[in-house]
């Protein structure tokens, strides 16, 4: 009986262990009061999300797919369901304790108009890193790695709007992992770019991924993204159609 | 540090979106200077309502019943710019049969023509001339007496000293009644007796502080003497003085609330129209707190810089018609409050000076705290979903 305990309690540490390396969205629905009456924007979506891995949703314009990565990062919350990131139920946590795991844990890509349009690249980069406490010389020494690898170097001084689309989506990724988060959450970051720049950044946001080992949470419609990532699961109308691939 | 460093981010805000910046900038250094200089005016008005009454004969601080013991020499202390004797001997004056009871002022005619303006009152004939036994009469008692300039007069004190022969040497009117009427005066050379007890006007430089003066002679000499500041045998004055500070003060609250309502639009399109980067800033990880910080850094960083150069050019603006003044005189020339000039020169107090930046740094924080709540209340992804 006492060695049944001991075996369940130790079962129940190595699951909230394992549980610190998830991602875990459980059965959340969000609805919105529209014009057009009730939209069930998600309804029941369950998703398992492990450390190190790619995880990528697929669905058509309106599918939902802004709303879910929304939902993960804290933005905005569902109607029912948790979701658990590291073991933190982060819609739980008050205004300000989700801003303080926010800034250290996640990183944001969104579709376009990522960067603050008063700061130069340099700034906008710096900025996590700044929030996150790294002193002087360690952000400048992170900001002039990330700016190499992005080859985006002799770009530090620009502002914003002096930058390609291609350009600034690189920047936005650089500042959502410069301060090396556990999660990074790009919705349709390359919607708005050709497919060859598209593809380039996408690979570069995996392989970076890797080194960092951050999970990565993706959204789009183009079905090459899905080659390259680890998982990927599809979704209709607010509805989970299942991983397509594993 | 991460203080400083919303204070400085807020700085480069404001600095990188020039346009806005500067058109909030030149609504708050407008309005600031214009009342800075309106106050200053206000203060300038109130001076030459105070001036012109003191000037014109009693001054500052009278002085009662001083024995003659006490020199004019003592009375100057700190900020007093003349003291003048005056010895009033009340009598009868006559002239061909017809008599008038008057008070005969003896006074020094050379130090009463550098301070008091009756002199510049005279009607017909001259003011009294040094050395000379003359006398001269306001309008009325020269009208009761039907004399005219070059008559003896005799006059008669009331007290048992026997009556003098002084030549009439001109008529005054001020238009003020209490000077206008009985009222008659001489060099003190002329009286004839000596007198125990004299009157001072006491006369201050414009900065000095009236009421400490009065304490100190209040100390010294009060057994004996009475002394009065303006304030106390003027109150009509004090209280026009005073109204004139409240009507000013009212004034500038309402333009401010006006102005303010264009300020608190303009900032509200300031703030909101940069929504999506405080939205992006809270995806971030930025704290509601933070969020509040970096807005009022902006603004009140905004206020400083443009209050600075309104209070600047206000400043400019007062200096410019200090020297010069500001010439009413087509409007006050039937004033009693403007009787010897309607010139207006333009004075900076600390209400005139910090009155307008104080109100425009109150008016722009409560204009900010709509905008800034609406920032932090709306949800991020609205925030981003909307433009
Ligand atoms: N704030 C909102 N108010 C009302 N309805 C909304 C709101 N946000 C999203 N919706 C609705 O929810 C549904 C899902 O929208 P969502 O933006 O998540 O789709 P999406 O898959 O990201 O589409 P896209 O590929 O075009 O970006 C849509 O039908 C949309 O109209
Ligand atoms: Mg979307």
């Amino acid at each position: 009986m006492a060695r049944n305990a001991r075996y369940q309690d130790k079962y129940l540490q190595n699951f909230k262990e394992h549980l610190k390396e998830l991602i875990s969205i459980n059965c959340i629905s969000k609805a919105y009061r529209t014009g057009r009456g009730k939209v069930q924007a998600l309804s029941d979506i369950s998703l398992f999300v492990e450390t190190g891995m790619t995880l990528t949703i697929m669905g058509k314009s309106g599918s939902g797919k802004t709303t879910l990565l929304n939902c993960i990062g804290g933005l905005e919350g569902p109607d029912t369901g948790s979701v658990e990131c590291f073991g933190v139920d982060i819609h739980a946590l008050s205004n300000r304790d989700l801003s303080l795991f926010q800034r250290r844990n996640m990183g944001f890509v969104f579709q376009y108009g990522n960067l603050l349009s008063y700061l130069t690249v340099f700034e906008n980069i710096a900025f996590p890193l700044i929030l996150n406490g790294f002193r002087n010389k360690e952000k400048e020494r992170r900001v002039s790695e990330l700016l190499d690898k992005m080859e985006l170097s002799d770009a530090a001084r620009a502002m914003p709007n002096e930058l390609s689309g291609g350009e600034a989506q690189r920047v936005a990724f650089a500042r959502a992992i410069a301060h090396s988060p556990g999660m990074l959450l790009a919705d349709e970051p390359t919607a708005s770019l050709d497919t060859e720049t598209g593809n380039k950044l996408v690979k570069l946001m995996l392989t970076m991924g890797k080194d960092e080992k951050c999970t990565i949470i993706i959204s789009t419609h183009d079905q090459e993204i899905i080659k390259l990532s680890s998982k990927s699961s599809y979704i209709k109308d607010g509805k989970m159609k299942g991983p397509e691939n594993e | 540090m991460p203080f400083l460093f919303w204070i400085k981010t807020a700085s480069l805000f404001l600095v990188r979106s020039r346009r806005s910046t500067a058109v909030l900038i030149l609504m708050i250094f407008s309005a600031v200077s214009t009342l800075i200089f309106l106050a200053s005016l206000a203060v300038g008005i109130n001076d030459a309502m105070i001036r012109n009454s003191v000037s014109l004969y009693s001054g500052h601080i009278s002085g009662f019943n001083l024995p003659v013991n006490v020199r004019i020499k003592s009375l100057f202390t700190d900020g007093v710019s003349n003291v003048l004797m005056r010895i009033p001997v009340p009598g009868v004056v006559s002239y061909s049969g017809k008599m008038a009871a008057v008070t005969l002022i003896a006074v020094d005619p050379v130090e009463e023509k550098k301070s008091t303006a009756v002199w510049k009152k005279i009607i017909k004939g001259k003011y009294l001339e040094p050395g000379k036994n003359q006398i001269l009469l306001s309008k009325s008692v020269a009208e009761q007496l039907n004399a005219g300039p070059g008559e003896t007069i005799v006059f008669s004190p009331d007290h048992d000293s026997p009556p003098v022969q002084l030549a009439l040497t001109g008529i005054y009117n001020t238009g003020i009644y209490q000077l206008d009427r009985d009222i008659a005066f001489c060099q003190i050379a002329a009286l004839p007796s000596k007198a125990a007890y004299w009157n001072a006007a006491i006369f201050l430089n414009d900065a000095a502080d009236k009421d400490l003066i009065l304490a100190g002679y209040n100390k010294a000499y009060l057994k004996k003497s009475l002394f009065k500041t303006w304030s106390d045998l003027m109150p009509d004055l004090k209280q026009l003085i005073d109204l004139n500070y409240i009507s000013m003060s009212i004034v500038m609250v309402l333009v401010f609330g006006v102005v303010s309502l264009g300020i608190a639009c303009a900032f509200s399109i300031f703030i909101l129209k940069n929504i999506r980067e405080y939205g992006i800033m809270k995806a971030m990880g930025v704290s509601p707190y933070e969020t509040l910080l970096l807005i009022f850094s902006e603004v009140i960083l905004l206020n400083l810089t443009a209050s600075f150069m309104g209070i600047i050019g206000g400043i400019a603006a007062v200096l410019m018609f200090q020297k010069t003044g500001i010439d009413l005189s087509v409007y006050t020339s039937h004033n009693q409050y403007f009787i010897v000039s309607g010139v207006i020169f333009p004075r900076l107090t600390a209400y005139s000076v910090w009155l307008a930046p104080c109100l425009a740094l109150v008016f722009s924080v409560f204009a900010a705290i709509w905008p800034a709540t609406l920032v932090i209340r709306t949800n991020t992804s609205r925030i981003l979903r909307s433009i």
